[in-house]
């Protein structure tokens, strides 16, 4: 089970801010973005423009395989824009 | 004379209250220099030819200020001599001509130093993880910074 953050845009889609998931401790982050549009199907149409941030290191959406332990913080980055 | 104001600190804040210049600049003097780099950004009133009512900031927060330690140790590699670094951002509501974001490096030597703060907090941009809605009169719109190195650039 892991912690998902919804920020900026993702959250409008998603509707939320934070949610608890359970999902294979091995997955790709490919994978992982298809679980999470399959519970949130709006978040769709922000496929290129997000990354993960997987225990606050940053994970492209592709094959890289995640290890994932139970709490891990996972979150949908949108494109940034501070500063 | 106190030994720990000699121990490099990095002051870094985001916060929905006004910032203070004064306050951040305070946090990174220290005796043994002579010179204060300050980046000062502000909210513009206007983007494309529309009126910005005023920004509204939000933060992954833990993760930016892992983000901005990150980028004041690479500061401090590459220019070993700045002492303090703070770096304050503004979270909420931006009226415009309020302070948005501060950096300031204080360092004993003058030349270039006024420069690493501006370089400091345009490495900043693409990094942080913050986001902001420019609030147009009607609407809104989610920015994105050019340097984002994830999105798709030839949209």
């Amino acid at each position: 089970q892991v912690s998902v953050l919804y920020f900026a845009r993702s959250a409008e889609l998603a509707g939320l801010r934070c949610e608890t998931l359970s999902v294979p401790r091995q997955i790709t982050s490919l994978q992982l973005w298809e679980e999470i549009v399959k519970i949130h199907p709006r978040l769709a149409v922000i496929r290129d423009q997000v990354v993960f941030a997987v225990q606050q290191e940053y994970v492209l959406l592709g094959d890289q395989l995640l290890v994932l332990q139970p709490g891990d913080e996972v979150a949908i980055i949108p494109p940034i824009s501070g500063g | 004379m106190d030994e720990s104001e000699d121990v490099p600190k990095d002051f870094i804040k985001l916060k929905s209250e006004k910032l203070s210049i004064d306050e951040v600049s305070e946090l990174v003097i220290s005796p043994c220099c002579g010179a204060v780099s300050l980046f000062i950004g502000t909210t513009r009133n206007n983007f494309e030819g529309k009126k910005v009512i005023h920004l509204e900031y939000e933060a992954y927060m833990s993760m930016a200020e892992t983000e901005i330690k990150k980028i004041c140790r690479d500061v401090r590699q590459k220019w070993p001599s700045v002492k303090h670094i703070a770096v304050h951002h503004r979270l909420g509501n931006c009226l415009f001509k309020n302070v948005c974001i501060g950096s300031v490096c204080w360092s004993p030597h003058l030349a270039c130093r006024i420069l690493d703060a501006g370089v400091m907090t345009l490495t900043i941009f693409p990094i942080l993880c913050l986001y902001l809605q420019e609030i147009y009169e009607g609407e809104y719109s989610w920015k994105e910074n050019k340097e984002c190195f994830w999105t798709n650039s030839e949209k």
